[in-house]
């Protein structure tokens, strides 16, 4: 017999992205994340405008989170990972687990009396971002005195809508879907891997992510050692990316360091704002354009730096080939940003276990076949966004749609 | 009909402790027009929403207003309750007193929320409902372009249950993936991927291919369109739900940017695919071939990916030193960076520059100097063949089909221009996609995708058979219409078009099916004869006298 619905791992945007196109095409979809709120890493990123749009897509995902989120036809299970996967296309069972749900994503009205009365600091309960969805307060176990095993129940006692209750246990369901989507995305390459570049160690060492964060919660850079505004910044490319263990290019971070570098400039002019690259990744709709206005105002540095050393000024010096002069270089900037690359998830082997479908090379979901970016070696499960290699968020959505189209074509083969 | 307000003010469980809702009721109450005030703690949970369809159904009420947190979180859910009842969602007016409101201010805060909630109920007294209707669609699809994206575009679509009709140019179709001698380390080789893929289309029942025809004429809307295609002296007229855009690109090598101009010496990348199809031919093996890149265009992915399969082509079947000039390698697509190694690993060197080559001729060979980066020297190689760099250009007729349909394109002439951010495959007109290269950018994993994007896109809008849209939520008053064409011009989604009422008149007619609700016509319209159903000026300048009143 031939289940309709569809199963999506990971809410992620290229999740999301074929979770609504397979809901608007009226097939019942369950979209499970790990995490407590759907949207994924993109949803952290953070708008790069000057006076005008630079195209970075972020604000596209709130926009798709909003429609999945009030859509009919589309579960959200937060805080579950599927844990076991039997039958074949056309019928598999799932095993889904879902952590306790200590508050009710249904029942909070995010009114934010229980943040006000919690013990803790910081706050073992609170809303993960303003745009969270489920737009719910969570708790971090690791804080939460009643969790730790200590006599408090603030919280729930003052709750008005009785959303919260410590009393609740995992829970197991069962879902029968006709296909899978795997849109587990990436983990953003640790740059504490490269010691010689100092992140971790020296605090004006910065990574693109940090970036991401820093602009979405201030606005603006300041250096984090002492709230100043920076004078002079440096970019390194491919941190984490085309190297002996990540024979890949990112796709996203060239990009990113051009629309933050030119952001930083717009914001703050008189900063000098230097890109060391290898090779600089232009192409795409527009970027031409948007990389002739960067050359102007970004001194670009053809050489990746190998070293950065803390003067007794709390500088950053940098140690590079200066290939146009052909000799090492040094030079001083108050703030460093690596520009980390995408990584495949540390734990995908898990879930490829689980699903029997095959990794590539990189660690990234492996497909059946070249030039096919989307079915796996299992038939009926298909692979959408950066788990199945480095992909930018326009990339994402449009990869995601492309994997609704093959588990449609499933459905409807199998009808 | 009378209006009767009913009206919903929500404490979010009496956490809005700043502001006085008695006094916010006591207030409301004496406006005209008031069936009720009622104070909840929870409008959005179950128990709320019982008590809300109960109040709503016992006082018979027409016009819905409610005070309560941000429409982003509580919008939907309130206009599906409405929907429930037999009341028309576009009779709700909401105000946010929670986050724009109580948790924003200190000091007068019940004055604020007074004030909103006045604006409200004014909007309220002027909302019309919006009906929603089935539109019957027409569930054909027309393909314009027999290169690889078309065809796969039909065989996919196939797929999906749906009837294509295949335009091409050209007496045959194939397009431009014969560029490529081979795609290294994959044995099936373009010319065999394209003659499949031409097999499976003729083979199809669901696929009607007509070669040597075009395009002449496009007209109607989504669901609906009529294209004209002329085939020779025959023309035939035929209507489709949607169309895709597939007419590929085109490559030039520009003599200007190399100084010369194509000859035995300096050649195109399909040239060179001819010379490793049948090396028997050649009077003798180059020993030395020169590729350069990124002269015309620093900026594009196509060439590198071409260039490093028929490089490590040329390692392989004619063993002659190869030398690849660029300026930054465009790796930024799949499985690229592997192909970079493997070509270096084979013996392809690579030299970077930062100044364009000076390109010559020198004793019947091709003389190219740079200087390169990396070693920091003036490198001078002579050549027997250079591979020059294509510009990857807009295919002839881009124009004036871009015209023809009233579509956009960016500054180098490819389709599509402003939105492709936010939707990758679709135009500003619904119904009409564009995948591959007529959109100007191109490699093979993103191609695929954007064929299957506008598959899933069309499968959506058209398997239905009818689609349930929001009839005249902007609609043209005909009486006040002078049919001066300025929203005709303006729409940027092709959605208004001129009707004939009468024998004397004709005004501008709104297709529901096709209009995005921008807004754009009712703003602009000198004769304001467009109504937009939520934001008609009558309904925002009632709001705006709700403001000052409480001064």
């Amino acid at each position: 017999m031939m289940n309709n619905s569809v199963l999506v791992i990971g809410g992620g945007i290229a999740g999301i992205a074929s979770a609504l196109e397979l809901a608007n095409s009226n097939r019942q979809v369950y979209l499970i994340e790990r995490e407590a709120t759907v949207g994924g890493q993109a949803a952290s990123f953070c708008c790069k405008a000057t006076e005008v749009c630079t195209k970075c897509s972020v604000c596209l995902v709130p926009q798709k989170v909003k429609e999945v989120k009030t859509h009919p036809k589309i579960s959200i299970l937060t805080n579950s990972i599927a844990s076991e996967v039997s039958g074949k296309a056309g019928n598999f069972q799932v095993e889904v687990w879902q952590k306790p749900q200590y508050i009710l994503p249904e029942r909070c009205i995010a009114c934010g009396i229980c943040f006000d009365i919690c013990p803790t600091q910081p706050k073992a309960i609170y809303l993960p971002s303003p745009e969270a969805v489920p737009y719910s307060y969570v708790i971090n176990e690791s804080q939460c005195l009643r969790l730790k095993g200590q006599e408090c129940n603030l919280c729930q006692e003052i709750c008005p809508t009785d959303a919260i209750n410590f009393e609740r246990k995992p829970e197991r369901q069962e879902l029968s879907v006709g296909t899978i989507i795997v849109a587990t995305g990436f983990d953003v390459f640790d740059a504490r891997e490269i010691g010689p570049l100092g992140y971790g160690r020296y605090p004006n060492v910065l990574t693109g992510l940090d970036l991401e964060k820093t602009f979405s919660y201030e606005g603006s850079l300041r250096l984090p050692s002492n709230g100043k505004e920076p004078h002079n910044i440096a970019f390194i490319q491919c941190v984490g990316s085309r190297n002996e263990s990540h024979c890949y290019c990112s796709q996203v971070c060239c990009k990113y360091a051009m629309r933050f570098a030119r952001l930083i400039k717009y914001q703050n002019p008189d900063c000098q704002v230097t890109i060391f690259y290898i090779d600089l990744q232009t192409a795409g709709k527009g970027f031409a354009e948007f990389y002739e206005e960067c050359r102007e105002a970004i001194r670009f540095i053809r050489g990746v730096p190998v070293e950065i050393s803390e003067t007794c000024y709390g500088e950053l010096e940098v140690k590079f080939e200066n290939i146009l002069e052909g000799k090492v270089g040094r030079e001083s900037f108050d703030s460093v940003v690596l520009s980390v690359g995408m990584a495949p998830r540390k734990d995908s082997w898990d879930l490829a276990r689980i699903l029997r479908i095959n990794l590539s090379d990189d660690g990234f979901f492996d497909t059946k076949e070249p030039f096919n970016p989307i079915e796996t070696n299992v038939d009926g499960i298909f692979l959408a966004g950066a788990c199945q290699g480095a992909k930018d968020i326009p990339d994402s959505i449009a990869h995601g749609t492309s994997a609704a189209e093959r588990a449609m074509e499933v459905l409807v083969r199998c009808k | 009909m009378q209006v009767r307000i009913g009206i919903f003010l929500c404490d979010c469980g009496e956490s809005l402790k700043n502001i006085d809702f008695s006094r916010i009721r006591g207030d409301l109450q004496r406006l005209e027009d008031i069936a009720f005030v009622d104070i909840s703690h929870n409008l959005c949970l179950e128990e709320g929403v019982k008590a809300m369809t109960s109040r709503i159904l016992a006082e018979n009420i027409n016009r819905v207003v409610i005070g309560a947190c941000s429409p982003e979180l509580c919008e939907h859910s309130f206009s599906r309750l409405l929907k429930g009842l037999r009341l028309n969602p576009s009779l709700l007016s909401l105000a946010n007193i929670r986050e724009q409101c109580s948790w924003a201010h200190e000091g007068d805060v019940t004055g604020k929320a007074l004030e909103l909630m006045r604006m409200a109920v004014n909007k309220a007294r002027f909302l019309q409902p919006v009906e929603k209707k089935d539109i019957p669609v027409n569930k054909e699809v027309l393909v314009v372009g027999g290169g690889f994206s078309g065809m796969r575009s039909a065989l996919e679509l196939s797929r999906l249950g749906l009837r294509t009709t295949l335009v091409e140019r050209e007496s045959v179709s194939g397009g431009k993936l014969g560029e490529f001698e081979s795609f290294h380390g994959i044995e099936t080789t373009p010319e065999e991927m394209l003659s499949s893929t031409r097999k499976a289309v003729k083979e199809n029942a669901d696929i009607k291919v007509l070669t040597s025809a075009e395009v002449t004429r496009v007209e109607g809307q989504v669901g609906d369109f009529t294209a004209s295609i002329g085939r020779g002296e025959e023309k035939v007229s035929q209507s489709f739900g949607a169309i895709i855009f597939a007419t590929g690109y085109m490559t030039k090598i520009l003599p200007q940017d190399f100084q010369l101009k194509p000859d035995v010496n300096i050649i195109s990348q399909r040239k060179l695919v001819e010379m490793l199809q049948a090396p028997g031919k050649l009077e003798r093996r180059p020993g030395t071939i020169g590729f350069v890149l990124d002269v015309s265009d620093e900026n594009s992915r196509l060439p590198i990916l071409s260039t490093l399969n028929n490089a490590l082509a040329v390692k392989e079947r004619l063993g002659s030193e190869v030398y690849v000039f660029c300026k930054s390698l465009k790796v930024d697509s799949e499985g690229v960076e592997k192909l970079y190694r493997e070509a270096r690993e084979r013996g392809v060197v690579f030299l970077k520059f930062e100044e364009k080559p000076r390109i010559s001729k020198e004793d019947g060979r091709v003389k190219v100097e740079a200087r390169d980066v990396l070693l920091g020297e003036e490198v001078t190689l002579l050549c027997d063949s250079l591979v020059a760099e294509e510009k990857v250009l807009p295919p002839e007729g881009t124009e004036a089909l871009s015209s023809l349909l009233n579509i956009g394109t960016d500054s180098a002439g490819f389709y599509q221009d402003e939105n492709v951010h936010l939707y990758p495959v679709a135009s500003e007109r619904k119904g009409i996609f564009f995948v591959g290269g007529c959109k100007g950018d191109l490699d093979f994993t993103r191609t695929l995708a954007d064929i299957s994007s506008a598959t899933m896109s069309i499968y959506k809008l058209l398997s239905p058979e009818k689609v349930i849209v929001e009839v005249e939520k902007v609609k043209v008053e005909p009486e006040k219409c002078r049919a001066c064409l300025t929203c005709v011009r303006v729409c940027p989604h092709g959605a208004i078009q001129m009707v004939r009422v009468d024998t004397e008149k004709e005004v501008a007619k709104i297709y529901d099916l096709a209009c995005d609700g921008c807004g754009i016509c009712a703003a602009i319209c000198p004769a304001k004869a467009i109504r937009f159903e939520g934001y008609a000026d009558e309904q925002i300048l009632a709001e705006v006298e709700a403001i000052g009143e409480s001064l």
